[in-house]
């Protein structure tokens, strides 16, 4: 995983609603060596930018409530975010095209394998 | 070797688990990101899985009972269980909920109901050898790590 951070963990958002899905990619992140933070949703996520949080890669859930991966994608990509590496996430092989659209790098299909990391 | 045995029993009861189709490869995943930093990484998930789960189901039964025929609704709900069976390789689970959802797309109701017992069912046994699997790992200790049952 590519890192903007000369020499520091690579810092990666983890946008999801359901927990175990959380859970499971936030350790495989951690193995990797990631400084990963979690929110629940798009709206969390955009609020971090917001802040002036930088990421070096983020992975959206598609489907949550109050804000969608791919709104959260739009809404992220016009604040000027345009180097980090977005990566949508779901288990609906429609969510391609919906992450695709709004402007993310990659689509992952769930369940996401430590391979595909 | 009582703690040889206790391995092997482990080795053979989640064999079965994989031999009957409750579990997939999903399932050596989680197991494969379980490391001395977090020993207990798979009971974990396992155990949010199941707190997620039974949720889930209660509230599609729920959603059953108070909105008859609101097939729309039941599907989501559905759809979010499903999610959580892929996420942990429970496969027979995983394969119950796609057959309630396509029944849902049918419009069946009666048949509806009868696929959310057959999940229900599904549930109940996978918790108890999943319980009875890790019951054992426990005692075996932390020698036991994870591995693909042969064969697979």
């Amino acid at each position: 995983m590519a890192s903007r951070n000369q020499g520091s963990a690579p810092r990666a958002l983890v946008v999801e609603d359901i927990k175990i899905d959380c859970v499971i990619l936030m350790h495989m992140l951690h193995k990797l060596n990631c400084e990963a933070t979690a929110v629940e949703n798009g709206k969390e996520a955009v609020d971090l930018f917001i802040e002036g949080k930088t990421f070096d890669i983020i992975f959206l859930h598609k489907d949550m409530p109050i804000m969608s991966g791919p709104e959260a994608v739009v809404k992220i990509r016009a604040m000027g975010a345009t180097a980090v590496k977005i990566v949508g996430v779901s288990a609906d092989f429609g969510g391609r095209e919906a992450f695709m659209q709004a402007g993310a790098d990659v689509f992952v299909p769930k369940p996401v394998k430590p391979e595909t990391l | 070797m009582e703690y040889s045995n206790l391995q092997r029993q482990a080795a053979s009861l989640k064999k079965s688990l994989f031999d009957q189709g409750y579990l997939d490869e999903q399932f050596c995943q989680i197991e494969y990101l379980q490391d001395e930093a977090s020993p207990n990484f798979t009971e974990e998930v396992v155990s949010l899985f199941f707190e997620n789960s039974t949720r889930l189901m209660t509230n599609i039964e729920q959603a059953m009972e108070k909105n008859p025929r609101d097939f729309s609704r039941w599907d989501v709900n559905m759809q979010q269980l499903k999610g959580s069976c892929s996420s942990i390789g429970a496969s027979r689970m995983k394969n119950e909920c796609t057959s309630f959802r396509n029944i849902c797309g049918d419009e069946n109701a009666e048949g509806c109901m009868r696929s959310f017992q057959n999940l229900k069912r599904e549930h109940g046994v996978l918790r108890q050898k999943l319980e009875s699997y890790f019951q054992v790992l426990r005692q075996a200790g932390p020698a036991v790590t994870a591995a693909r049952p042969r064969g697979m």
